[in-house]
């Protein structure tokens, strides 16, 4: 449950009534169907941001993680930029995190991109020596959507409030999956996702700090809504999933967690017992336990997905799934390219079942063990060859 | 005997968004948007001083200036989110009250309001 979560049954019936006979526009102030339809938005953002630990009016709905990420970087940077030029971000963010970068240099911004360790998490002191007195922001996400590991996002709250910087997080991945304070972690900006918490596609949030105040310039222009943040009319039934997402999702964390871990736990169990050269990428141990990604040595991943159609696993993350290239995270790494292109995400999730697990095993097993019998790769390291001590040569 | 007269007004100075400037007197204790519109200065001031719109928005040009001024409330804060053309140094015209400190202060005027005219149409003072 990585790149996306089926809608909770109990989210979809919260949203239902909003897209029948509840439909106002939340933002017509003179009549009973605009007044519901606000309260229930209202309602939603409250839910929101409790999940988090922030106040309602510091909740601004978005169309995705995306917009709020976009908001977040070109937002904070155009809003402070007669004094500001500098960002710091990581090299295994998301995708719509580094294009906006990206974008900003093209404008005369400077960005870093600070690198990451073996397992995947970022050293303190090169982001303490990456601070600048320009630098206006520093984006860390909390969990990786592709390798699944926690950055130590309190220690790197603490480090941006003592340079006062501003510290945004992509929370996607994140929120209502581990707990999150927004107060605690120090966090000033934080993106979140509805359809990786069991809610709507469609739908996401930033949450923006008040209390010191972050100002960002609106992407959207209009009407004003959302604080004047985010102009265009708020979905109300979709921002009414993504509140009861985030309510469940708050009461039901730990017991989700409990589930969780145990299936991660069969599933990494269950394939090491019956396969040798498999590797975790990215830290074990600061981890969300829905993501498994993991490198089979000697079996190229593509012929690895295509046999495993029955179950839902991406080699990289949907958003690179495309492209020919091996994950840019994999890469960060320090992963080979070999092992690199081997690597799958396995992602776990609230419905997921033992039944789904263990057919994953069983099948996972099965083609790797056919691919490896096929690989004269394979044969070499069962005889011993180190394998980069080969001199490939052309015919 | 040498009488200590303290100042009763200051000098403020407006900057029109064409960059036309007026130096006008202000009284200690009137707020900016009371002394603009006293000088005709289009300033507009929709909801007249009761802290629940954005377009009496002024940009203080001198940041010496805007450290003296009394940090924002919550409630000044939520109605600039909703200025058009907010900068780090802007503060609603009816917040802002005239002290002795703040003679010279220049305030610049913002290109525009949140209450749409593209047609050049600008409300009378209420």
């Amino acid at each position: 449950m990585q790149a996306t979560s089926p809608v909770d049954p109990r989210v979809l019936d919260a949203m239902i009534p909003y897209y029948l006979h509840q439909f106002g526009n939340p933002h017509s102030r003179t009549h009973l169907y605009g007044w519901e339809s606000d309260e229930a938005v209202e309602k939603a953002r409250e839910q929101v941001a409790a999940l988090i630990g922030a106040d309602a009016k510091e909740i601004i709905f978005t169309s995705g993680a995306t917009e709020s990420n976009n908001i977040a970087l070109k937002g904070v940077m155009h809003f402070y930029r007669e004094k500001k030029k500098h960002a710091i971000t990581t090299q295994t963010e998301h995708k719509c995190v580094l294009d906006s970068c990206r974008h900003l240099q093209q404008e005369g911004f400077e960005v870093t991109y600070l690198p990451v360790k073996k397992d995947g998490l970022i050293d303190l002191g090169e982001l303490k020596a990456a601070i600048r007195p320009d630098t206006a922001i520093v984006s860390v996400m909390t969990v990786n959507n592709e390798i699944g590991v926690v950055q130590p996002v309190e220690e790197i709250g603490k480090l941006c409030r003592e340079h006062k910087v501003f510290f945004h997080t992509d929370g996607a991945q994140a929120a209502g999956k581990i707990p999150i304070n927004v107060n605690d972690m120090k966090i000033d900006l934080m993106s979140l996702s509805g359809h990786k918490i069991y809610g709507p596609k469609g739908v996401g949030a930033l949450y923006l700090r008040r209390r010191p105040r972050v100002r960002v310039e609106a992407q959207m222009s209009g009407g004003g809504q959302e604080r004047g943040i985010r102009s265009g009319t708020v979905a109300t039934p979709l921002a009414v999933g993504m509140g009861a997402a985030c309510d469940i999702a708050l009461k039901e964390m730990a017991y989700d967690e409990e589930h969780i871990k145990a299936l991660q736990k069969r599933l990494y169990d269950g394939l090491t017992a019956k396969l040798q050269a498999v590797v975790v990428n990215g830290s074990m141990e600061h981890r969300y336990a829905g993501n498994l990604n993991l490198s089979f040595a000697c079996v190229e991943g593509e012929s690895l997905l295509m046999g495993l159609k029955e179950v839902a696993v991406s080699s990289g993350s949907a958003c690179t799934s495309a492209s020919l290239e091996p994950s840019y995270v994999l890469r960060a790494l320090g992963v080979d390219e070999d092992m690199a292109h081997t690597s799958i995400r396995f992602g776990i999730g609230r419905f997921t079942t033992v039944e789904e697990i263990d057919r994953a095993i069983e099948l996972t097993v099965t083609q790797v063990e056919k691919l490896r019998e096929m690989s004269p790769l394979w044969e070499m390291v069962k005889d011993g060859v180190d394998l980069k001590s080969i001199q490939w040569t052309q015919h | 005997m040498a009488k200590k007269t303290r100042k009763r007004w200051i000098e403020v100075t407006f900057v029109t968004k064409e960059g036309d400037r007026k130096t006008i007197r202000v009284p200690v204790g009137m707020s900016m948007l009371e002394a603009a519109h006293e000088n005709d200065i289009e300033l507009e001031g929709a909801c007249e001083g009761s802290l629940a719109c954005s377009t009496c928005h002024v940009i203080v040009k001198d940041e010496k200036f805007y450290r003296m001024l009394k940090e924002p409330s919550d409630e000044e804060n939520d109605m600039l989110d909703l200025a058009f053309g907010l900068t780090e140094t802007s503060r609603l015209g009816c917040q802002v009250i005239a002290k002795p400190e703040l003679n010279g202060m220049e305030l610049a005027l913002p290109a525009a309001t949140r209450n749409f005219a593209v047609d050049g149409h600008v409300p009378k003072p209420h």
